[in-house]
C-alpha cells in the first residue's frame, strides 16, 4: 500500500481548510442535496465530501457511508489533492498502490474511486469523491459532471462563508447598535471627499433635534452649530489626524442646543478608508454629550480654584498628613513656601523632604510628644515651636491640630493649621523685654462680683512693687494686697470699687510695706473692661513713686522759700524802689515788677510790658545810646546803662538799668534779667557833687596857682637870693603845694573816673621808651631819697605792643615808682621790669620796704589807703594813688595786684593784653 | 619869628603877678595884663599881641566870650590863643580848642617852665597857620 505523501504547500492547505470554518461541523443540507444528486446523476454507491486534514479525512457531507471520518494515510483522497485534475482507480485490486488498502480489503471494499479536488483559497482542502465497490471508469461525461458538482461545492463552501461572515457582521452590527444605544451615543459618517454626513438620531437628540428636523444633513448641519472660540481647534485636530499625528480624532468642543444654549460634546473617530491616492475617504465616529460632566469637571475645577484661592489666602499652611513619624504631607497649601522657602510640592508625599526635617531640632522631640498626647486622648492640640527656613533664619509657629479618626477609632489622618508667629513672639519678646525694663509692673487686675480678685498677668516688676512673684497672685491678689498701707485701704478699695462700676479709669497714689518694714509710694492707673462672666478686668501700670514723693515734698519746700525770697525781694524792692524785670529774647516777652511801673509812672492795668512800650519812655536824647547798648547786650549778655525817662505826665527820671542773660547752658529761651532803679535824686546830688567838685577845684588851684608860681619863681633864685632859713621854709611850702595839688589832682581823676567822664586815648605803643621815660622822670626824686633805680626789660618786650593811653600808663607807673621810693629805705634799690606772661605783658616795681601787713591787704586798692595812717604826713601820699591806678588799668582792658611778704618788700604790678 | 608880645588876660591878681614874673623877668617878654575880658579887647588891637593868655573861667565875661569879641576885631583874627583853666574836666578842655585855642595850659602850671612852653605852642601855631596859608 502506498501511503499519500503531502504536498508541498502543505501549511498553507491546512490553514486554508481551517478558514473554511467547516470541520467538525454538522451536516448541511446544501452539500447533501449536492452529494445526493451527484449520487444519483453518476451511480456511484458513496459520494463524499472530503475534507483532507493534517492526519485525517473528515466527511462534511456523505452518501452511502456511516463512517464520518478515516486516518489520512489510507485515504485515497491523500492522493486526489495531490494534483489539480480527478484522480481515477478504475480497480483498487488491481492497482498495486492500493491493493492491500484496509478500506480495499475490508469494508467499504472500495474497488472504484474518483476524486475531484475542492480548491478554496488556492488549496486544495479535500475532495469530492464517488466511490463504488464495483471496478469502473468514469466516462468523459461523467468526470465533467463531477466537476460540475466539484465546482459547485466550492461556490457553496465560499457562499457558506460569506453568510457565516455576514450573520457575524449583523450581530456584532446589532450588538453595536444596541450598545450605542445604551450609551446614548450619536454616531456620524462621513464621506470626507463628498461631504455626505450620515447620522444617527441621537446625534440630532443630543442637541435637542430629531434627525428630521435637521434635513438635509451636511457639513453646515454641523459646521454652523460649533461654538465659534472650538471650531479652528476642531479643524487642527481633525488635521493632525488627517496626517496621521494622532490615531484618532478626538475633540471635545461646544455645539450650540436647539433651545439657544450650548451643550460639551465629545467626538471621537477615525478614517476608516481612503482614496487610490492615499486620502481620506470615510470616516466614522461617535459623539457624546459631555455636558455633565464637562459642567461637574468645570465644578470641581472651580471648586478646586476656590479652594485654593482661599487656602493661598489663609496666612497659614493647612495641611493634612498621615500619621507616620514623618508626617509624610498629603496636602500642604502653598503658604509653607514663604513659611519655609519649599514648595509644597517637595513636602508632598515626603518628595524630597519631611515636613519634621524643616522643625527646629529642639522642638521636634516636644512637637512629638504634645501631638501623640492628642492623640491618645482624642484632643486638638495647639504648640509654638520653630521651624527652620531655606536661608537658615529661625521662625516661630504656632500650630493647630487635630485628628481624623474612622468608625473603630483609628487615626486616619492629621489635619492642621499652621501659622507664622514670629512677628508676635517678636513683640512678646519685646514686650517682655520692655516690661523687664519699666520700673514697676504692668498688669492686669480682674475683680469678681464675689470679691475675688486676682492678677491674670503680671509683669516680672511686681515683685518690686508688692514683694510678691507673679505666680503668687495670678489666682488670688490677696497676698499682694495684704502690702497696703492700712491708712490707705479704704482708699484703694473705694478708688478700685467706683472704677468697677462706673468703668472708668483707675487712677491712685498710695503706700505699701516692703518687706524691710519700709513704706514706699506707688501710683497706678488702669482701665477698666467688663468680662462675659460679669467680673472686671484692668490693664495697667504700678510705679513707685517714692523718690517723686520726695522730689515733690522737697519741690513744696523748695516752693515756700521761693515765696519767702519771693516776698524778700518784693519788699527789698519796695523799699529801694528798684523793679526788676524779665525777658525772654525767643519770645519777645516782657515781665517787669510792680516797680518798674512805678518808676515809668504806669498803671499795671493799662499797660502791657513790651520792648516798644520801654523804647516809647527812653528820653529822646538818651535813645540813640540805650539802642546801642540793646545792640551790645546781645552779644555780651549784660546791660549796664544810665539813662532818662519821660514819665506819661512828662516828668523826667534818670534810671540806672542793669541786667544779664540767665546762664546759658540752662537758657534755651535766652531769658534775660534785670532791675531799674530810679537814680533821679542820686543823679541830681551828682551833679551837684560834679559841680561842687569841679568848683571847689578851681577855687582850690587860683590860690594855688598864685603859691605855687610864687614858690617856684622864688626858688629858681633867679627874682631874688634867699636866706638859707628862709630858703629852707620856701622849700617845705613849695613840697606841701605840690601835695597839695596831686591831692586834688587825684581826687579829680577818681571822680572822673566814676562818673565815665575821663577820656582815654588808646595807643598801641610798645612800652619799652615809656619805661625808661618813667625812669628818667624819678630819677631826682630817688636820687633825692639816695635809692637806686634800675630797669629790667626782658628781649622779647622790644617787639611787643599794648593798647594804652600812654599818659594814665606813665600816671600808673609814676605812682608806682614814687611809692616805691618813698617806702624804700635809704641806700635801697627800686626796680622797674617788664615780662611776658602768657599773652600779656606784665610791668611791675619791685621795692625794698617793710612789705605790706596782712591785715591791709584787703584794703590796699581802696580809697585813702595807707597801711600807716601816719604815714602819708611822712610819706606825702595822698591814699588814692592805687585806687586810681587800679580804676585806670581797668579801664584800659588791664589788671592791677601785688605781692608781698612783710619784711621783704611789696612787688606791684600791672597786666596788660598784647596787642596784636 | 621869636615869641615876644603876649597879652594876658587874668581876673586873679596874684596869678597876674606869678605869670608876670615867669614871662617878663626871667624870660624877657613883653607882657600887657588885663584884670578881665573887656580891657582885653579894648587893648588887644593897640597892643597887637604875638599870643593871648586868656584865663578861661572869669566873672562876668569869661574866657569864650572874651575870644569870640577878639576875634571880631580887625587884625586878630589869627592871633593864637592860649587858654589856662583850672578845671580840668577833659570835656572842657575840648570845647576850648573848638572855639579856636591853639592850647590849654592847666592851672596850677610850672611857673619856671612857663615861657618856654608858650614860645614852643607859639612856634608851632605858626607852622599850622603857614600850612593852612599854603593851603
Amino acid at each position: 500500500m502506498q501511503t499519500p505523501v503531502f504536498p508541498l504547500s502543505e501549511t498553507e492547505r491546512l490553514t486554508a481548510l481551517n478558514n473554511t470554518g467547516l470541520l467538525d461541523t454538522g451536516p448541511e443540507e446544501r452539500f447533501d442535496r449536492l452529494t445526493h444528486l451527484a449520487q444519483l446523476c453518476l451511480g456511484t454507491e458513496i459520494v463524499l465530501i472530503s475534507l483532507v486534514d493534517s492526519n485525517r479525512q473528515w466527511f462534511k457531507s456523505k452518501q452511502g457511508l456511516d463512517a464520518c471520518e478515516t486516518s489520512r494515510d489510507i485515504s485515497f483522497c491523500g492522493h486526489t489533492i495531490l494534483g489539480d485534475s480527478i484522480f481515477e482507480v478504475a480497480d483498487a485490486l488491481l492497482d498495486s498502490r492500493f491493493a492491500d488498502n484496509p478500506l480495499v480489503v475490508s469494508a467499504p471494499f472500495i474497488r472504484f474511486y474518483a476524486g475531484v479536488p475542492l480548491v478554496c483559497n488556492g488549496e486544495n482542502i479535500g475532495t469530492l469523491c464517488f466511490i463504488d465497490s464495483k471496478p469502473r471508469q468514469f466516462t468523459d461525461k461523467e468526470r465533467d459532471i463531477a466537476y460540475g458538482f466539484a465546482k459547485s461545492i466550492e461556490q457553496e463552501i465560499i457562499d457558506r462563508l460569506q453568510e457565516q461572515a455576514h450573520e457575524q457582521l449583523t450581530a456584532s452590527e446589532l450588538m453595536y447598535r444596541s450598545v450605542l444605544e445604551g450609551t446614548r451615543v450619536g454616531t456620524w459618517q462621513w464621506n470626507v471627499q463628498t461631504g455626505d454626513i450620515v447620522l444617527n438620531e441621537r446625534w440630532a437628540e443630543i442637541i435637542g433635534y430629531t434627525l428630521a428636523e435637521l434635513e438635509p444633513i451636511s457639513n453646515e448641519t454641523w459646521a454652523a452649530r460649533i461654538h465659534p472660540d472650538d471650531n479652528i481647534k476642531s479643524s487642527t485636530s481633525l488635521q493632525e489626524h488627517f496626517n496621521d499625528e494622532n490615531p484618532f480624532y478626538d475633540f471635545k468642543c461646544r455645539m450650540k442646543h436647539k433651545d439657544g444654549h450650548y451643550v460639551w460634546i465629545h467626538d471621537k473617530g477615525r478614517v476608516i478608508s481612503k482614496t487610490s491616492n492615499g486620502k481620506p475617504l470615510m470616516m466614522y465616529g461617535t459623539r457624546a454629550d459631555i455636558t455633565k460632566q464637562k459642567n461637574n469637571e468645570l465644578d470641581l475645577l472651580q471648586s478646586r480654584d476656590q479652594f485654593k484661592t482661599l487656602v493661598a489666602n489663609i496666612p497659614g499652611v493647612t495641611y493634612r498628613c498621615n500619621p507616620d513619624k514623618k508626617w509624610t504631607m498629603l496636602f500642604m497649601s502653598d503658604y509653607i513656601y514663604s513659611l519655609s522657602g519649599y514648595p509644597a510640592s517637595e513636602f508632598t508625599d515626603n518628595y524630597s523632604r519631611s515636613y519634621v526635617n524643616i522643625i527646629h531640632p529642639e522642638d521636634r522631640a516636644l512637637l512629638d510628644k504634645i501631638v501623640q498626647e492628642s492623640l491618645l486622648n482624642q484632643t486638638s492640640w495647639v504648640f509654638n515651636y520653630r521651624i527652620v527656613h531655606k536661608n537658615g533664619s529661625v521662625k516661630w509657629v504656632e500650630e493647630r491640630g487635630s485628628a481624623e479618626y474612622d468608625s473603630a477609632g483609628n487615626v486616619q489622618f492629621l489635619n492642621g493649621f499652621i501659622q507664622d508667629v514670629s512677628k508676635q513672639k517678636k513683640l512678646q519678646d519685646q514686650l517682655l523685654k520692655l516690661t523687664q525694663q519699666l520700673p514697676g509692673v504692668v498688669y492686669q487686675y480682674q475683680l469678681w462680683p464675689d470679691g475675688r480678685s486676682a492678677f491674670p498677668y503680671a509683669s516680672s516688676g511686681i515683685e518690686d512693687i508688692y514683694g510678691v512673684k507673679p505666680e503668687d497672685v495670678v489666682t488670688d491678689a490677696s497676698n499682694a494686697f495684704s502690702t497696703i498701707y492700712p491708712e490707705d485701704v479704704p482708699a484703694v478699695s473705694q478708688s478700685i470699687e467706683l472704677s468697677s462700676q462706673q468703668l472708668t479709669i483707675w487712677e491712685q497714689e498710695y503706700r505699701v510695706y516692703r518687706n524691710d518694714k519700709s513704706i514706699i509710694w506707688l501710683s497706678g492707673r488702669a482701665t477698666p473692661e467688663r468680662m462675659p462672666d460679669g467680673s472686671t478686668l484692668w490693664h495697667g501700670y504700678i510705679h513707685d513713686i517714692t523718690q517723686t514723693k520726695e522730689y515733690y515734698l522737697q519741690l513744696e519746700d523748695l516752693n515756700l522759700q521761693l515765696n519767702v525770697t519771693q516776698q524778700s525781694l518784693d519788699l527789698a524792692s519796695e523799699q529801694a524802689k528798684i523793679g526788676y524785670w524779665h525777658a525772654s529774647f525767643e519770645h519777645g516777652t516782657f515781665w517787669w515788677s510792680p516797680i518798674i511801673y512805678q518808676i515809668f509812672g504806669f498803671n499795671a492795668e493799662d499797660v502791657v510790658p513790651s520792648s516798644s512800650l520801654f523804647k516809647n519812655s527812653v528820653h529822646p536824647d538818651d535813645i540813640d545810646k540805650v539802642l546801642k547798648s540793646e545792640q551790645q547786650t546781645r552779644s555780651t549778655g549784660i546791660v549796664n546803662e544810665v539813662y532818662r525817662i519821660i514819665r506819661p505826665n512828662g516828668e523826667v527820671r534818670w534810671v540806672h538799668e542793669l541786667g544779664q542773660l540767665v546762664n546759658k547752658e540752662l537758657n534755651p529761651d535766652k531769658i534775660m534779667i534785670g532791675s531799674v532803679q530810679d537814680i533821679t535824686e542820686r543823679m541830681t546830688l551828682q551833679k551837684i557833687k560834679d559841680e561842687f567838685i569841679s568848683t571847689v577845684s578851681h577855687e582850690l588851684r587860683t590860690p594855688l596857682t598864685s603859691i605855687y608860681g610864687a614858690l617856684s619863681l622864688l626858688q629858681s633864685g633867679k627874682i631874688a637870693t634867699l636866706p638859707a632859713k628862709a630858703e629852707k621854709l620856701v622849700e617845705v611850702a613849695s613840697s606841701n603845694c605840690k601835695q597839695l595839688s596831686r591831692l586834688i589832682n587825684d581826687l579829680l581823676d577818681i571822680e572822673k573816673l566814676a562818673a565815665g567822664k575821663m577820656l582815654f586815648e588808646m595807643k598801641r605803643l610798645n612800652v619799652v621808651p615809656l619805661l625808661q621815660r618813667a625812669i628818667n622822670d624819678h630819677q631826682p626824686f630817688a636820687d633825692l631819697h639816695k635809692i637806686t633805680l634800675t630797669l629790667h626789660v626782658d628781649k622779647q618786650i622790644d617787639e611787643l605792643f599794648v593798647y594804652v593811653d600812654e599818659h594814665r600808663l606813665l600816671q600808673i607807673l609814676t605812682n608806682f615808682l614814687s611809692n616805691a621810693v618813698k617806702f624804700s629805705p635809704e641806700s635801697g634799690s627800686v626796680m622797674l621790669s617788664a615780662t611776658l606772661t602768657a599773652d600779656e605783658i606784665e610791668i611791675a616795681v619791685q621795692d625794698q620796704g617793710t612789705g605790706i601787713p596782712e591785715d591791709f591787704k584787703s584794703k590796699i586798692f581802696g580809697k585813702f589807703s595807707q597801711a600807716d595812717a601816719s604815714s602819708s604826713k611822712v610819706k606825702g601820699g595822698t591814699g588814692l594813688g592805687l585806687a586810681l591806678c587800679k580804676n585806670l588799668i581797668e579801664a584800659m582792658n588791664g589788671s592791677i595786684d601785688y605781692s608781698s611778704e612783710p619784711g621783704c618788700g611789696a612787688r606791684f604790678f600791672v597786666r596788660l593784653p598784647l596787642s596784636v | 619869628m621869636q615869641l615876644d608880645k603876649i597879652l594876658h588876660v587874668e581876673d586873679d591878681e596874684s596869678i597876674r603877678i606869678i605869670v608876670e614874673m615867669a614871662l617878663v623877668d626871667i624870660c624877657g617878654f613883653t607882657l600887657l595884663a588885663c584884670d578881665g575880658g573887656q580891657e582885653a579887647i579894648s587893648q588887644v588891637e593897640g597892643f597887637t599881641p604875638d599870643l593871648i593868655l586868656l584865663d578861661a573861667m572869669m566873672p562876668g565875661m569869661d574866657g569864650i566870650q572874651t575870644l569870640n569879641e577878639i576875634r571880631k576885631k580887625p587884625n586878630c583874627l589869627n592871633i593864637p590863643v592860649v587858654f589856662m583853666t583850672a578845671r580840668i574836666q577833659d570835656s572842657e578842655k575840648q570845647e576850648y580848642l573848638a572855639v579856636g585855642a591853639v592850647a590849654v595850659i592847666e592851672k596850677p602850671f610850672d611857673a619856671m617852665s612857663l615861657g618856654d612852653r608858650l614860645e614852643s605852642i607859639y612856634q608851632a601855631s605858626l607852622i599850622s597857620q603857614e600850612i593852612h596859608n599854603q593851603e
